[in-house]
């Protein structure tokens, strides 16, 4: 049985309550070393998505977003393995997905928009036997008959010549071309959850734009939800109805876009805040260096949090309600 | 079309190789230690003779002069005689050489029977033991000599248990083989309806091609299972599996990105084997074109060594222009 | 905390620049890896086994591995003659024992030279490609011989070199060492080229190191790894072709025990039933083959991250 081995968060997960999409509850992933204790890459993450939810991940490279992602579409990276809490969608348990959910579920009801596409299409399939593959399988759609769904999903997509682009190869296609057609895989089939992967980072700022909107608006057609990673929290405040912060492999703040943007709670979502400001002395107050005084701390914020106290180095802050739509892992959150 | 011009360029390439190929034979073979005006009239012969002999080969001028007029002949089709069998080594070879040729291609044939479906069965069980029998039979496969090989399977199908003919050659020795149109001996005597000589050359061809399939499956296995391994962990590979493909799907498109590598390995494997099955024929008593070069080299008969040198040469380059050709037909990327 | 600061290879596969090797940890991780994979053991046990018997010959092996005893011909197994005599009378255990000293130093000898002159060149070959004409004209030339010689049927060519060389130890060396010369130069090339282009030896060669010291710190140790398992496996290949040349007779002389004159001379018992000469040399033979192709595979294995990783994760017991 997966326990729950950390303080201040109680008892085992739970199955979650119905009518909840997705529930990522204390999840932990972690790397093995040799003689050495494993690498906690993911420490306990808490998202929860409901149908129509759009939830925007925002978190800083190598906080755990790609991973979260791909742990939950059974991919994970470099030989990692989940080593605590669990994944539930749609009333079932996939964080150790079979076979058979893996076919019905992945690519169908739960699929994904890659950050790398010209990488992940494969080089030595058209565009249309692609799109075509997930038709014909999730679908059962007949060769031809796929095609001509693929071409609609082409024209969906707004990608320029659809026609010539289906017999086209993932090499002779342009980054902004490429991350089209993997959003019109991830919508071919009957999505009720898309996780985007920092689909649009690659892309120019103007595209970016573009391209989100497409593929929210694509989402919400088909009725839908949507987790969009992102490093770029403005973001989240055009496109979700709901924040998620993630710091060193935990969730350390989890509210309704509008509450967040109003008045964020957490040191580290006020940092990310006052990194833009104009005021050097906010600028400074919150943005600093690790303390190398303070050592590897309870909560991983703590070496760089101005509001830091004592416990905040031994004891882990569990993820607490504070207030209606908001949700944060601090001991001593910003209030008022 | 561009595909021509690209085996034009190949084809202008093949020359110099060629020429180089036979350059440094000719040279190697000619520090042999030997005289062959000697050899060729034993030890009676008087000095004056085999000057005289010397003088009409062409052995007293200048090394380079003698390499271009072997040059010059070979380009009208003259490659010298073998002072062995007292015969044009063209005829000789074109003997043996289709002898050689038959069990290789037969041999491989085996090879990649056994070694392909093993490879991707290995592969496609991350554990299990279908990939440890793999992994022992690569290995073995590969250390075990061939020649040896032979001498057991010769032992157990011939002595002990009597079901194989006689090692003794092509074709069973009170037959008389059927008229050479391709060097066949199977075909050969399909097309002369003689099925006599059919079944006599299938059984004769049975334990030097068991020997060299088994032997070559080894490698043959080896790296398919490497190359699927290392596709199948590439990102295109756990995209399709993000995107829940079906299993047989996900292993034909493995294969598909798999098989230029083993194509690569097989051709070299050829032109290899072509030289490498010496030994299997000399324990067979095969008369192939191998040992010709062998017995060559050993009794410093130069024309037969050079020639085979140059057939192979030619076969290696036409096999590897085939492969290349094969590479443009799977690999969309080379064409754009 | 991120997965790179913690000395793991990172997940993306390669491994990271100046990864040191912390000697006593990395023999632990060795022997539990041997004790969890214990096909590489056998691989690592087989080779030491030879080499110790052929260092200890002398003083186990039964009878003198040269000396015929006509009377005692074709003897078949028995407990004087555990693994039979040959057609000569002299004991084949005596011979099996013996046979690695010269197959073994032959093929070492010979693969260690090529080696040598192989991967130095392949090195050079591949760095200085397409910096500059001189570096590419060369290199070219380079390769477009390496692809000559490799067109050659390999074993018709090993014996041209015995037999202009003569036939001695020697040349059986220099034989196998100009065989292999083009795969350790390949070898090396593609190394080099491929670990030329990756970022932090384009930062070490922006900071200013020279171009031997980024040789010396980047490109050779990445590209250890692959040519040790090359080695080894080559080795076992080289005492393959050994016993071939001696097969057919161009390569160590008799009486002089060696696996493949031991399997010709029983060619032709074999075919009367005596089958003891030539299959005993045989299983040495090919068992030793098999050990080194072993030990190749378990460098392969250590060195490429994916598979590291699943070897600390069954070392660990999980």
């Amino acid at each position: 049985m997966l326990q729950n081995l950390h303080a201040g968060e109680g008892a085992t997960p739970l199955p979650p309550s119905p009518g909840t999409l997705l529930a990522v509850q204390d999840l932990a992933v972690s790397y093995d070393r040799y003689e050495k204790e494993p690498v906690k890459a993911l420490n306990g993450v808490d998202i929860e998505v409901r149908e129509g939810d759009i939830l925007g991940l925002v978190g800083e490279s190598g906080a755990g977003k790609s991973l979260l992602a791909r742990t939950i579409m059974n991919s994970i990276p470099g030989g990692g393995r989940v080593s605590g809490g669990r994944i539930d969608f749609m009333g079932e348990r996939i964080d150790a997905m079979s076979e058979e959910q893996r076919t019905r579920l992945l690519g169908n009801a739960l699929s994904m928009v890659v950050s790398n596409p010209r990488g992940e299409l494969n080089p030595v399939l058209t565009v249309g036997e692609q799109i075509g593959n997930m038709l014909r399988y999730h679908k059962g759609l007949s060769a031809a008959a796929a095609q001509d769904e693929a071409l609609s999903l082409l024209k969906a997509v707004q990608i320029p010549a659809p026609e010539r682009r289906l017999s086209a190869y993932p090499h002779e296609l342009s980054g902004g071309m490429a991350q089209r057609v993997v959003i019109a895989i991830a919508l071919a089939c009957t999505p009720r959850l898309v996780i985007s992967d920092d689909a649009t980072s690659a892309l120019d700022v103007t595209v970016q734009m573009q391209v989100l909107d497409l593929m929210t608006d694509m989402v919400r057609q088909k009725g839908a939800s949507a987790i969009l990673i992102t490093r770029d929290i403005a973001i989240t405040a055009h496109f979700c109805n709901q924040v998620a912060i993630l710091y060193a492999g935990e969730v350390v703040e989890l509210a309704d876009t509008d509450l967040f943007f109003d008045r964020p709670t957490h040191p580290y979502s006020i940092m990310l805040f006052a990194a833009f400001s104009h005021d050097q002395a906010l600028r400074r107050h919150w943005t600093r260096q690790a303390d190398p005084a303070v050592p590897a701390s309870a909560c991983p914020f703590a070496p760089r949090c101005p509001r830091r106290q004592h416990r905040c180095v031994t004891e882990r802050p569990a993820l607490r309600r504070l207030g209606p739509g908001r949700k944060v892992r601090c001991h001593d959150p910003v209030e008022a | 079309m561009q595909m021509l011009s690209y085996v034009g360029r190949r084809l202008l390439f093949v020359i110099p190789q060629l020429l180089g190929i036979v350059f440094i034979s000719f040279f190697l073979i000619k520090l042999i230690p030997g005289d062959p005006a000697v050899l060729m009239l034993g030890p009676n012969a008087t000095q004056a003779a085999v000057d005289r002999l010397r003088d009409d080969l062409g052995l007293t001028k200048p090394l380079v002069e003698q390499f271009a007029i072997y040059i010059g002949k070979v380009l009208q089709g003259d490659l010298g005689t073998s002072w062995q069998t007292t015969r044009p080594v063209l005829e000789d070879l074109a003997e043996r050489f289709p002898a050689t040729l038959e069990l290789v291609t037969l041999g491989l044939g085996l090879a990649l029977a056994i070694g392909i479906p093993l490879g991707v069965a290995a592969s496609m069980q991350r554990r299990g033991p279908v990939r440890k029998v793999a992994d022992y039979y690569g290995l073995l496969a590969g250390a075990i000599p061939d020649f040896w090989l032979a001498l057991v399977l010769i032992f157990v199908f011939y002595s002990l248990l009597g079901i194989a003919p006689a090692p003794l050659g092509r074709l069973d020795i009170t037959l008389i083989a059927p008229d050479a149109v391709t060097g066949s001996l199977l075909v050969d005597s399909l097309l002369a309806g003689d099925i006599e000589a059919f079944r006599s050359a299938a059984s004769q061809l049975v334990l030097p091609v068991l020997t060299l399939g088994l032997v070559n499956a080894g490698p043959i296995l080896k790296m398919t299972q490497s190359t699927m391994d290392r596709t199948l962990a590439s990102d295109f590979m756990r995209y399709a599996e993000m995107s829940g493909l079906p299993r047989r799907v996900i292993r034909r498109q493995a294969i598909r990105a798999s098989l230029p590598s083993v194509i690569t390995l097989v051709s070299v494997l050829f032109s290899v084997t072509i030289g490498g099955a010496v030994l299997v024929e000399i324990v067979f008593g095969w008369g192939g074109a191998g040992q010709y070069a062998v017995q060559g080299v050993l009794n410093a008969d130069i024309n037969p060594v050079l020639g085979f040198v140059i057939f192979s040469a030619l076969l290696s380059l036409a096999i590897y222009l085939v492969v290349d050709l094969l590479y443009f037909a799977l690999d969309p990327r080379i064409r754009g | 905390m991120s997965v790179e600061a913690a000395g793991v290879p990172s997940p993306g596969g390669r491994p990271l620049p100046g990864q040191e090797w912390r000697g006593a940890a990395s023999l632990r991780f060795f022997v539990a890896v041997l004790r969890n994979r214990p096909a590489f053991a056998l691989g690592y046990g087989i080779v030491a086994a030879v080499v110790v018997l052929t260092i200890l010959a002398p003083l186990i092996s039964p009878y003198d591995p040269i000396r015929a005893d006509p009377e005692a011909y074709l003897l078949p197994p028995s407990l004087a003659h555990p693994f039979g005599t040959d057609n000569t009378g002299m004991d084949i255990l005596t011979r099996v024992i013996y046979a690695p000293r010269i197959d073994l130093v032959i093929a070492i000898a010979g693969t260690l030279v090529s080696a040598l002159i192989g991967a130095p060149l392949g090195a050079a070959v591949g760095y200085y490609e397409g910096r500059g004409p001189i570096g590419r004209s060369l290199s070219v030339a380079v390769m477009r011989i390496a692809d000559v010689l490799q067109a050659f049927p390999v074993f018709v060519f090993a014996i041209c070199l015995v037999a202009v060389f003569g036939q001695s130890i020697s040349s059986i060396v220099a034989a196998i060492a100009f065989v292999n010369v083009p795969i350790y130069l390949r070898l090396m090339r593609s190394q080099v080229l491929s670990i030329r282009n990756m970022r932090y030896v384009e930062a070490a060669y922006i900071a200013g190191a020279s171009d031997a010291a980024i040789l010396a710190r980047h490109v050779i140790p990445n590209a250890l790894a692959p040519a040790l398992a090359q080695l080894s496996i080559n080795i076992g290949w080289s005492v393959l072709l050994t016993a071939g040349l001696s097969f057919v007779g161009a390569g160590v002389v008799a009486p002089t025990p060696e696996w493949g004159s031991m399997i010709a001379s029983g060619f032709q018992s074999v075919m009367t039933g005596q089958w003891w000469p030539s299959v005993f040399p045989g299983i040495a033979l090919g068992l030793t083959v098999f050990g080194f192709g072993l030990i190749g595979a378990s460098v392969e294995a250590l060195a490429d991250p994916v598979q590291r990783r699943a070897l600390v994760a069954r070392s660990r017991g999980g």
